[in-house]
């Protein structure tokens, strides 16, 4: 009885021998292994007939030829790029080759005057009176003038909370961006409260001017509106500044408040990012 | 333990040795393997690699006719003359591309939504609303495509740079808004919040976006990622892989030649990162200086 050890030795045996050599019968007749069992029938069944070698390489072939294939698909980015850091570059553009050095001198002179006015013309676009960047990501508030910085504080923007109410309302707290500007300051104000304060306090809603609406103090001492019932104001949970914790406002803490309501006007930039 | 690294050795052969064997001395096999080997990969690679470079490294720009006087050529012809004209046509190159830019810039400022300005001159990126930067960082470290030099030596940058990119896809390791959702009548937010912190957001950043005219920036952060940011990361990378492995199948399917895109590779800090990320919108405008 052979082990399964010999049996591998007598495949890749026969894996050695060139196409033309006849496997089993080419081996010494004292060397022929005893009739295999069922099992090593199956593995007997693996020795290829002279004939299939090429079909074998030919299958070997294709297989490595997909694998090769998928290599190249995925790597086609990256084969580009070392085709073009290999390529030479030609030195001159071809809109240049033909003119002379005049006509040269005279287009970048042109370009230079071209770009000062067109750097001019953006410089004329930064706002010179005092305006405010938000910048919600960090929950930070920046007030400017020009390029110049005048203030600089923390604040506390939308929470990014999606409020969903039983009758299937629901609403986003985030803080609008873009740039939008002052549209009313109020001293003292008084919040007057919208159904989602009461929907997520699980209270009942109220009619639209019932007192219950009105709530004083809790805006802090001022108030800026900036379009669509969004404002800067004030906050009673000071300790929550610098996190994303409201409902789309922009709240600042007393000073900073009271140095934006002092610097900006009606009509001034808020740029909020 | 040897017994390990024998059944690892013999599984490592197993593929290779019987096909080695199989072609040693053995003509026919070793012809009818090339012959189904190699015109797949072969064929691939000039459709997916070698067309596309083709087509943008040696295509001809369209170029300005330009009325050439002959006495002046022969003039030209002088090393000396050729050496200004080398730089000067360098110049000129160089504020053709500063030119696009500032127009590209100016033309942004007439729309509301923010906009996006890399200057890898100067290493800045930019938030810019209405022609005012919002947000300005500096950018750590860059990396950029060969292509673009090729394009530059083509003369079709200024073109390629004129008008504003738009962004079109983006890919990212963090949600572009972090939205909880809360359903009512729960706990309020600020009730919630006296009992506990609120935990701060600690995402690493990495994202691509895709804007039109193939151009594609990748974003990584400067610091070192976690190892919860790693797997993301490794996740992000995979499906960027696929999405592009994908992006050539399905050009080859409508029998056009994949694009190749022009990548430029920034490092930023993870704040800066974030904020750009999140404060860009859809389909926002970019202006680009190289």
């Amino acid at each position: 009885m052979m082990t399964s050890e010999q049996t591998s030795q007598n495949d890749t045996g026969a894996n050695n021998r060139p196409p033309s050599a006849e496997p089993a019968a080419a081996l010494p007749s004292e060397a022929q292994p005893a009739p295999p069992a069922a099992s090593q029938q199956l593995e007997a069944g693996r020795t290829l007939p002279p004939a299939m070698p090429g079909l074998r390489a030919a299958a070997c072939g294709l297989l490595t030829g997909i694998l090769f294939t998928l290599v190249i698909l995925f790597a086609a980015p990256v084969l580009r790029e070392w085709l073009f850091a290999i390529l030479p570059e030609s030195q001159f553009s071809l809109e240049t080759r033909n003119m002379d050095i005049a006509q040269l001198q005279r287009e970048v002179q042109q370009a230079g005057k071209r770009i000062a006015s067109l750097q001019r013309r953006m410089e004329a676009l930064v706002p010179r009176q005092p305006y405010v960047i938000v910048n919600s990501s960090g929950n930070r508030i920046y007030v400017m003038s020009g390029k110049k910085l005048l203030h600089e504080g923390i604040c506390s923007t939308g929470s990014y909370v999606l409020l969903k109410a039983q009758d299937d309302r629901q609403w986003i707290f985030s803080t609008p961006r873009g740039m939008f500007r002052i549209q009313g300051k109020v001293k003292n104000p008084v919040w007057r409260m919208p159904d989602w304060a009461f929907i997520e306090e699980g209270r009942p809603v109220p009619p639209p001017n019932s007192p219950e609406r009105f709530e004083r103090g809790v805006l802090g001492d001022y108030a800026l509106a900036f379009g669509n019932g969004y404002l800067i104001h004030g906050t009673l949970y000071q300790r929550l500044l610098g996190m994303p914790v409201t409902h789309g406002c922009v709240r600042l803490g007393d000073d900073d408040l009271r140095i934006v309501y002092q610097k900006l006007e009606l009509g001034s930039k808020v740029f909020i990012y | 333990m040897p017994d390990v690294l024998h059944k690892i050795r013999l599984l490592l052969r197993k593929p290779f040795l019987p096909l080695l064997r199989l072609l040693a001395g053995n003509r026919k096999a070793q012809i009818l393997f090339l012959l189904f080997l190699l015109p797949l990969p072969l064929a691939l690679f000039v459709l997916v690699v070698a067309l596309p470079v083709r087509q943008l490294a040696f295509e001809a720009a369209p170029a300005k006719p330009a009325a050439v006087d002959s006495s002046n050529h022969q003039h030209l012809k002088e090393p000396e003359d050729e050496a200004e004209k080398q730089a000067l046509a360098e110049k000129r190159l160089a504020l053709a591309v500063e030119e696009a830019f500032w127009q590209v810039r100016h033309q942004m400022s007439k729309s509301d939504s923010i906009g996006l300005v890399i200057n890898l001159s100067d290493s800045l990126i930019i938030l810019e609303v209405k022609g005012v930067p919002i947000r300005q960082s500096k950018i750590i470290r860059y990396d950029r495509s060969d292509a673009l030099d090729h394009l530059a030596a083509k003369g079709r940058l200024r073109q390629w740079l004129a008008g504003p990119f738009i962004l079109q896809r983006e890919l990212a390791t963090l949600p572009k808004a972090p939205i909880r959702i809360i359903e009512a009548p729960k706990d309020t937010i600020e009730a919630e919040q006296r009992k506990t912190e609120i935990p701060i957001e600690d995402r690493d950043v990495h994202f691509t976006w895709e804007f039109d005219r193939n151009l594609t920036i990748v974003v990584e952060q400067e610091q070192t990622p976690s190892w919860e940011g790693r797997l993301q990361k490794l996740w992000y990378e995979t499906q960027r892989t696929w999405n592009t492995a994908a992006a050539t199948v399905d050009s080859l399917a409508q029998r056009r030649l994949p694009e190749h895109r022009f990548w430029i590779a920034l490092e930023l800090h993870r704040d800066d990162a974030k904020a750009i990320y999140r404060a860009l919108p859809r389909n926002a405008n970019l202006a680009l200086h190289l």
